[in-house]
Parts: C-alpha cells; sequence; structure tokens
C-alpha cells in the first residue's frame, strides 16, 4: 500500500523536517549546518551544558526540547536511526562552555555505540564530559539488569531536571548525580495498538491484529511480550500501573511524577481519560502526584498507543522540574 | 599476490556495488527483526565507499585512508550499522603503517586489528545473531589460512556466507530484534548477511583483476 503522508521525498525527511523545526521555532534554536539543534542562548550560557542525540521521527522529541532550561544541543540521526559520533564529538566541543558537559544517550543498540565511541574521542582530548544512560522500560528485563532495559520517554523529564540542576550553577559531577538519581528513580511502560511505520520505506515496522493491543512495546514497535486483546482505558491504566508501581516499589505515602506520552496515533482524548484513571488509582493508594504531563512526546510515525512514565519525586527534584525553561515543545 | 591499490579499490568498488544491489533485500531481513531500514544504511555506507574510492588518489596511504573511510562510515546514520562498519574500517587501519600492498601476513594483521577494534565497542559473539556471526568467522579463516591470499578471501567469504546462513537458528541477543526473543528464531540477521555481501562482493571485485 501506497503511504498516505504529507512528505516530499523519503529521501529528505530528516533535513525538512529539522529545518521546519528550526523556523518555526527561530527565536529559541537555531539548525547549524552540519544539522545539529542548538540552543539559540547557549553562547552565554556560564553552566554545566547538556548534550544529546538520536533518531528523528519522534517527534517533538528529541530536538523539539532544545533550548535555554533543557538540552543545549540535540544530535539527530536520521529517521529512528542514531547519528554517528562525529557529528557528537562536534556538538559536544561546542556545547563545553568550560564547566563541563552532561551526555545524555537512550539505552538503543545504535545510540550507545555511538555514544560510547564519542566517549572515548572526547575523554582522548581530556573534556569534561560524563555520560547518562537512560534506561527505564521496565518491559523487557528486570530492574537489576538495566542494561538491557530500553530508554523510552524518560529521557525528557530527565533533561529538564539535569537542565534545572545545571540553571542553578550545579557543577557537572553535582548535575550528572541529580540525573542519575532521577534515572534510577524512574520507570515506563509503553502499550501499543497499532505499530508504527517507516516513513522512509513505506513498511508497517510491527503488526497487531484489530483487536489487539502489546503491553511493554518499544519504542519502535519492537516487541515486548504481553500481547492482550484491547481493553479500556482504565483497565490499561491498572494494568500498566501495577506493574510500573511494583516495579519502583511505590510506596503508600510516596510522591511521583507520572507522564502520560501519546505514540503519534492516539488522541488526547484517549491519553487524558488514561491518566484520570492513573491519577485517582495513585491517589486511592495513598500515592500523592506531584508533577504531571499528557501530551505527545516522543512519538513514532502513526503508531497508536501510549506510555506511562512514573517518577519517585523528592523537593529538590521538583524545584528541577519547576524550573523556567524555553523550548519548542516545553516551556515553564 | 599481493593486494594493491588497484585491487583494494576494485575489490571494495565490487562489494559496494552487490551491498547496493542487494539493499532491498537486506530491509526485508531487517522488517522481519527490526525497523526495515537496514539496506537504507546499507546503501548509504556503500555509497560512501564508492565516493571514497574514487577520490582516492595514489599517494594517499593505505592506513589513512581506511581511517578516512571508517570515520566517513560513522557518520551515516543508521543505528547501529555506521558505527560497527566504520570501526572495522579504522580497524583495519590500525594495523598498518606505510604498507601500501597488502601481503598475506599484513591481511591477517589488519583484519585481527579490525576485529578487536570491533570486539572494543560490541560484545556480541558468534550465536548472538548479528553481524559478529559472518564476521567473526571470516577473519578467524583469514587468520588460520595457509593458503594463497585469493584462496584465504574466498573461503573467507565463504564461511562468512555459512555464517549469515547459520544465523536462523539464533535467538537474538543484541539489537532491536533481541525484544522479540524466541520469534528471532528462523529469519537471518541483516547485518550478518550484509557483511558476508562484502566479502563476496571483495573477492569478485579482485577476481576481475587477477
Amino acid at each position: 500500500m501506497k503511504m498516505k503522508k504529507f512528505i516530499n521525498s523519503p529521501k529528505n525527511l530528516t533535513q525538512e523536517l529539522l529545518e521546519g523545526l528550526a523556523l518555526s521555532n527561530g527565536d529559541t534554536i537555531e539548525l547549524t549546518e552540519n544539522n545539529l539543534i542548538v540552543n539559540k542562548k547557549l553562547k552565554d550560557a556560564d553552566r554545566v551544558t547538556i548534550v544529546t542525540l538520536g533518531g528523528t521521527g519522534h517527534e517533538p522529541a528529541i530536538s523539539g526540547f532544545v533550548g535555554d532550561g533543557m538540552v543545549d544541543i540535540s544530535v539527530p540521526g536520521d529517521i529512528c536511526a542514531a547519528p554517528g559520533p562525529q557529528r557528537c564529538i562536534e556538538a559536544i566541543k561546542m556545547a563545553d562552555k568550560g564547566k563541563g558537559v552532561l551526555f545524555v544517550v537512550l539505552n538503543h543498540a545504535g545510540d550507545m555505540l555511538t555514544g560510547n565511541l564519542t566517549m572515548k574521542a572526547v575523554q582522548k582530548e581530556g573534556m569534561n564530559v560524563i555520560k547518562v544512560v537512560t534506561q527505564e522500560d521496565i518491559s523487557n528485563a528486570p530492574r537489576e539488569r538495566g542494561e538491557d532495559r530500553r530508554g523510552l520517554v524518560g529521557c525528557v523529564p530527565l533533561y529538564k531536571i539535569a537542565g534545572g540542576a545545571a540553571a542553578e550553577g550545579k557543577s557537572l559531577e553535582e548535575v550528572a548525580q541529580i540525573a542519575q538519581k532521577f534515572s534510577d528513580n524512574m520507570a515506563t511502560l509503553a502499550v501499543a495498538a497499532r505499530g508504527a511505520t517507516h516513513p522512509a520505506t513505506g513498511n508497517m515496522i510491527s503488526t497487531l491484529d484489530e483487536d489487539e493491543m502489546e503491553v511493554g512495546m518499544g519504542q519502535h514497535g519492537e516487541g515486548g511480550g504481553g500481547r492482550m486483546k484491547m481493553k479500556t482505558a482504565d483497565e490499561t491504566a491498572v494494568i500498566m500501573m501495577d506493574a510500573l508501581l511494583n516495579d519502583l516499589n511505590v510506596k503508600t505515602g510516596e510522591k511521583l511524577m507520572v507522564m502520560i506520552n501519546g505514540s503519534g496515533a492516539t488522541t488526547l482524548m484517549e491519553q487524558l481519560i488514561v491518566y484520570r484513571k492513573c491519577h485517582k488509582y495513585l491517589e486511592e493508594k495513598g500515592i500523592e502526584v506531584v508533577a504531571s504531563v499528557v501530551d505527545e512526546i516522543l512519538t513514532v510515525q502513526e503508531a497508536a498507543g501510549f506510555q506511562i512514565c512514573i517518577a519517585r519525586m523528592d523537593d529538590e527534584l521538583l524545584r528541577y522540574w519547576n524550573a523556567p525553561c524555553k523550548t519548542p515543545y516545553f516551556i515553564r | 599476490m599481493k593486494l594493491t591499490i588497484i585491487d583494494w579499490k576494485n575489490g571494495l568498488k565490487s562489494s559496494a556495488k552487490i551491498l547496493k544491489e542487494n539493499n532491498e533485500m537486506l530491509s526485508e531481513l531487517d522488517s522481519v527483526t527490526g525497523d526495515g531500514d537496514h539496506g537504507v544504511t546499507i546503501h548509504k555506507i556503500a555509497e560512501v565507499i564508492e565516493t571514497a574510492v574514487e577520490k582516492w588518489e595514489n599517494d594517499i596511504l593505505l592506513k589513512n585512508f581506511f581511517d578516512d573511510l571508517g570515520w566517513k562510515i560513522m557518520g551515516v546514520s543508521g543505528g547501529s550499522a555506521g558505527p560497527l562498519w566504520g570501526t572495522i574500517f579504522t580497524g583495519l587501519a590500525d594495523g598498518l603503517e606505510d604498507e601500501q600492498e597488502v601481503d598475506k601476513d599484513i591481511l591477517k594483521k589488519i583484519f585481527s586489528s579490525s576485529m578487536d577494534a570491533l570486539k572494543g565497542i560490541s560484545n556480541a559473539k558468534v550465536g548472538d545473531k548479528t553481524m559478529m556471526d559472518a564476521f567473526i568467522p571470516a577473519v578467524e579463516e583469514i587468520k588460520n589460512s595457509n593458503k594463497n591470499m585469493q584462496e584465504m578471501l574466498k573461503d573467507a567469504a565463504k564461511v562468512a556466507k555459512e555464517g549469515a546462513e547459520n544465523t536462523v537458528n539464533f535467538i537474538a541477543k543484541f539489537g532491536r530484534a533481541k525484544n522479540l526473543k524466541e520469534k528471532s528464531l528462523g529469519h537471518k540477521d541483516p547485518g550478518a548477511v550484509s557483511i558476508s555481501l562484502f566479502f563476496e562482493g571483495f573477492v569478485k571485485g579482485i577476481e576481475k583483476n587477477s
């Protein structure tokens, strides 16, 4: 079947979407010649800066979160694909304002290879860079095997919290420690009702039967195990929330961030209905929701479904979460 | 026999050609276990190889050529394949000094250094259903062979192909495919297939010349 999509040529997808992002947010970000998305205020930054990388096709992630208070430079790859290490090395050099760089990498094979090659190169040059890996998807390995857990939407609140800490003038070691603390205290689970298509090839990345959903679906539609008959919003919310609370071992009296991230083809109406149940369910359990987001944050082409991300919060993390920021798709 | 720059050019050009010709097949294989774009990436890598070969002046040292080519390939935005294929070439450069011709011993040395470089960034072993299922046996074949260079490379291409075929029997341990667990059985790993095509193309390319 021919793709029904408003694109020009599959070859130019990445370039054109990045140009569109930069043109529509000219006061906040700029696109460099080597396709880095850069915080326009980076040149005046006298603090720890934040660099991240990842494939495109997940808009607004990741480049939509570049700006003061979140990411300073994103290194976008092609659709669903990691960029190479050179541009990451260039980005880190460009970002470093003398206080060091926090380099955030999501745990996916290509991103990690690029991240490791980048770290080798910048360390060889004696640069002050600390890498933090996000690996909060609870679906494909137990917590103690974090290296086998994928990085999903949790990278975005982590950018926000690290950005808040950097803006307060914390040292690189401190910012990295705060980011790591947040990373260790978050958990995400995804559900899919329909798989994604690859916008360059037009092929379905994965398929599900009409009456099926899959809990534990990864970012690109790679499977995670839990296929079941389609459930209601409330039933789905409870299945997922139970798994998340259990994984993080959340107890009555604790404070949580709750994020519903739409995958691209699930409406805001559906997401809000799911959030409603999550919020009430937590209240019943005596767990306080102190931060929440319901939106499309990290999507993938045509996929229907959503991710629920929870994170254990304390006053310090909440302060960084609430700190001001201005990016194309997240403003505080 | 020694592999001269002309041989390397012919071999690499031929590899690039066969990779490009098979790009759709590679994407189809990848759509079973991954996200269906391995062929897209391999096509880009093949184009980088072709361009580099075209621009290769004979006074550029083989070491520098491989190193540049490796870094250019790493710059291809395509998930794991860019860093891995790039590291194969920068790894070949690691084993060279100022040689412009490669004899049997140097070939063994550069493929050893290439494999070491690759192992430095990936923990994948034979049986994990990755490109290593083709690359490791091919390099072992080269390292252990006493035949002439042409036979040696032919054998390497043969075991690479067998290695790629064998991946149907393995459960994926790396990349997006690993999430499929036992469902990944019965399918060839596209990364192993592209590596075997590379060796196959290279052997064809140098045969034409000799």
